[in-house]
């Protein structure tokens, strides 16, 4: 201690005749003194602090364990030409702590839990499979459990057998439809335009593949706190449906030159990580375009390593 | 006849229907006088000159079968234009008939479809034979020889719109009473139609008072076409599927459901009852090893209900079927059995539905398949969603049955769809209930239209559970003993449902009174025709 000792001007025990009447309290500057004194003198800790102190430790190695697997998964996923095994990140989340998350991040997301299924409905038109919904689909079945059905209306007469399976195989549990956190309910119908509808009592449809895209990205993951890159992000995906999927064959050459440039700087569009701008586009370049460039060449093999794709290939025939 | 809810809506019924009365007689009598009025015209111009084409047309004698003509009778529905510039015989009734000085216009029509023909003047009719030909009562049957001609413009009022027929002879095979109780293009005139032209109407009672002449109509033949195609499309599908067609009696000794609602017959010394369903036998059919069944029959209701969908005797096709562990086995068979009716009806019978829509208006009926199924807890979370305040373990009510049926089709788009899992209070004891929530039951029921068509569930093949049960529903054991002791033997775990044909093609078509749809109705309220 950096300050002078000063020796008590008293002697330190004094006798007081106290009345017994009274309640007896400890004295403060007693002891106060002599806890200090013996905790200098002996370099040691009070053991309430110890284990506080050792509390705070714990929690912060396993935050850097945490931090650790997160950036050694981020390279991973990044890294466009990281060779990855999919069956690996998709086995390696234990399925306890994605559902216990899962539970809470969608009573946040979509309002109070009724106790009933939350089921997102989706009107597609079968002469344009939307592959990008068909992609969130299947990461939406990695991070919650979902019950997914694909139905045809009876505005369609007939659909190809690719697209009544293209949500993958039933699920064995599909006849408790309690037992899911939410459900996704594909109809194949003679829509002008993709739909989907969700809350009917508080929601009008949401009509156009990329904004339905959007809602559930956003299922997945927050869109990023930063205006420029959400921007960024929605301009990426409007391009990709309004000039990729629809646009002539010069607005296509244009977008792709853009998308060639944009990816010589970034490993993915919107920068560092994967988002939405990916699935986008990737989806609507496999569908439209047969040559590209160069880094887009290379982006498209980086996606097709992810595995999220896997479930468009059979409808890209 | 003007609609008669103008004045009498307070009115009884009965009051209503005399009024209705004495403006048939005034209606009938003003036609009398104008037939006597017409005859007398015809008399004084009838002059006695010579009839060159005396042959060509008159009343044979009646059909006896006399003799065994080898003349082909052409269908209406054949007369194209392909078949122009033939001389064709076929057999019709005169729909209406309109004279003009030499020309009558005559619209022949065989059942949903009718056609143009004329006579006229010339060197094949004499000016008596149009005379004639005027003067046939409507609804009455001839035999007509004509040339097949095409047209230049299309004849909007027919169906065969390309053709016209210049008759060439035209005898009554029989003559129909001058005087209809009801006019047909007045019975088949939309709703609200009716009342902007000042035209009449024929409102319900008549039309089923005179169900015959009623039943000519070109919405009662697409109606009962189409249902005659319900029937044929569910017993093919299921026929496929493997199932067997069983008949079962329709007088049983017990009630099977309480003795509440059964219609009593006296049976030689004893009493008997209707069967309300044929559950009992085709349960019984199950633990005889049939496996899959199903029946196609009458079946009896004696409630006291004036709805628009109830009646006491209807047509019910049931379904029964054993299944291997989860009843949904046996949703997924029936709700395909109704896909399959629905695309069979959508493919084959459009003519039928755009006939009836013609005169009642609506939306085509949607699907899905696979047909959506629900929870019931789904369906309770939705209507609560929508403001309806209701308990965990209550039944659904008609209007809350047809607002959640709106739900469902303002997010699915479907007209038809299974709510699953009914609470196990609400459903009859022999109702198998959840495994996993002793508070539901494996029970569903099928909707559309927001209206239930279907009634189903997993029964209980258990001898002792369906006596706990029954007992839970204080239920006489000894009324019961035989059902119960046909499960002693050895049952294998089963499922069905029953729907009403009658409401399925009123749903289908979005009618809006099932007595539409009924041939014959019977309600407590009508014993005839």
């Amino acid at each position: 201690m950096p300050m002078y000792q000063v020796k008590p001007i008293n002697g330190s025990e004094i006798k007081i005749d106290l009345p017994t009447c009274m309640y007896k309290l400890p004295n403060v500057h007693a002891q106060a003194s002599s806890c200090s004194e013996h905790a200098l003198q002996n370099g040691e800790l009070d053991p309430a602090v110890a284990a506080l102190e050792l509390r705070q430790d714990e929690i912060m190695r396993r935050l850097y364990e945490l931090k650790a697997a997160v950036e050694g998964l981020a390279k991973t996923v990044t890294t466009p030409d990281a060779d990855l095994d999919v069956t690996v990140t998709s086995l390696s989340q234990s399925p306890t702590s994605t559902a216990f998350r899962g539970t809470s991040d969608l009573d946040s997301l979509l309002g109070k839990d009724l106790g009933a299924l939350r089921d997102v409905v989706i009107n597609a038109s079968p002469t344009r499979p939307p592959l990008t919904l068909l992609v969130l689909h299947g990461l939406l079945c990695q991070r919650y459990r979902v019950l997914s059905t694909v139905h045809v209306h009876s505005s369609v007469a007939a659909v190809p057998p690719a697209l009544l399976s293209c949500l993958g195989p039933q699920h064995a549990d599909s006849y408790t439809r309690q037992r899911f956190q939410l459900g996704f309910t594909l109809i194949w119908k003679d829509v002008p335009k993709l739909q989907m509808k969700f809350s009917v009592q508080n929601m009008c449809p949401i009509e156009g593949e990329a904004n339905v895209a959007r809602f559930l990205f956003r299922l997945l993951s927050p869109y990023p706190s930063e205006p420029a890159l959400a921007t960024l992000i929605d301009s990426w995906v409007d391009t990709a449906f309004l000039q990729l999927a629809e646009g002539s064959t010069k607005e296509r050459a244009t977008v792709l030159r853009a998308l060639n440039s944009s990816l010589g700087q970034e490993p993915w569009l919107a920068g560092p990580e994967l988002s939405l701008a990916d699935i986008a586009c990737y989806c609507c370049v496999r569908q439209t375009c047969s040559s590209t460039p160069a880094n887009v060449q290379r982006w498209l093999k980086a996606c097709d390593n992810l595995g999220h794709f896997s479930s468009t290939l059979p409808l890209l025939q | 006849m003007t609609k008669d809810g103008v004045q009498g809506a307070g009115e009884e019924e009965q009051a209503q229907s005399k009024k209705g009365l004495k403006k048939q007689q005034k209606e009938a009598e003003k036609a009398a006088k104008k037939a006597e009025k017409q005859a007398k015209l015809a008399e004084q111009q009838t002059t006695e000159e010579d009839d060159f084409a005396k042959d060509r047309y008159g009343v044979p004698p009646m059909v006896q079968s006399q003799q065994k003509l080898d003349r082909a009778l052409v269908r209406i529905q054949d007369l194209t234009p392909e078949m122009a510039d033939q001389l064709i015989w076929l057999r019709a009734r005169i729909h209406t008939s309109r004279a003009k000085g030499k020309q009558c216009f005559l619209v022949l029509r065989q059942q949903q479809f009718n056609i143009q023909a004329l006579v006229a003047v010339g060197d094949r009719a004499s000016k008596q034979m149009v005379k004639f030909a005027a003067n046939i009562n409507k609804e009455s049957i001839v035999d007509v020889e004509a040339l097949v001609k095409k047209v230049d413009q299309k004849i909007e009022s027919c169906s065969q719109q390309d053709v016209e027929l210049f008759v060439e002879r035209i005898f009554v095979i029989s003559q129909a009473e001058p005087r209809l109780p009801l006019q047909l293009d007045d019975a088949v005139r939309p709703d609200g139609e009716g009342d902007e032209d000042g035209r009449a109407t024929v409102n319900q009672d008549t039309k089923l008072d005179n169900r015959v002449i009623d039943l000519r109509t070109t919405t009662s033949q697409a109606v009962f076409r189409l249902q005659s195609g319900v029937c044929k499309l569910f017993r093919d599908t299921l026929t496929t599927k493997g199932f067997v067609e069983i008949q079962t009696p329709k007088i049983i000794s017990a009630a099977s459901e309480g003795g509440a609602n059964v219609f009593t017959v006296s049976y030689f010394k004893t009493s008997a009852y209707l069967a309300q369903s044929p559950q009992l036998y085709k349960q019984m059919c199950i633990c005889a090893d049939f496996d899959k069944v199903f029946c196609v029959g009458p079946v009896f209701r004696a409630e006291d209900s004036n709805t628009h969908r109830h009646l006491t005797e209807f047509v019910g096709l049931d379904i029964e079927m054993a299944f291997n562990y989860h009843y949904h086995e046996v949703i997924e068979s029936i709700t395909d059995t109704m896909v399959q009716i629905f695309k069979g009806l959508r493919d084959n019978f459009q003519t039928e539905i755009q006939t009836v829509n013609r005169q009642y208006p609506s939306e085509p009926f949607r699907f899905l398949e696979p047909t959506l199924r629900l929870k019931y807890r789904e369906g309770l979370t939705m209507l609560r969603e929508a403001g309806v305040e209701m308990g965990d373990e209550e039944d659904l009510s008609t209007p809350n049955e047809k607002l959640l049926g709106r739900l469902v089709k303002e997010k699915y788009d479907t007209d038809f769809y299974v709510l699953d899992k009914y609470p196990l209070a609400v459903r009859p004891f022999y109702t198998m209930p959840d495994p996993s929530d002793s508070k539901y039951s494996n029970s569903y029921d099928m909707f559309m239209r927001g209206e239930e068509i279907l009634s189903g569930a997993q029964r209980i093949h258990d001898a002792s559970l369906l006596t706990e049960r029954a007992t839970h529903h204080s239920i006489d054991l000894e009324k019961i003993k035989a059902y119960i002791d046909s499960f002693r033997y050895g049952a294998p775990p089963h499922a069905g449902g029953g729907i009403g044909l009658e409401r399925v093609c009123m749903l289908y078509l979005g009618l809006h009174n099932v007595r539409q749809t009924s041939m014959f109705p019977r309600d407590p309220k009508r014993l005839t025709p």
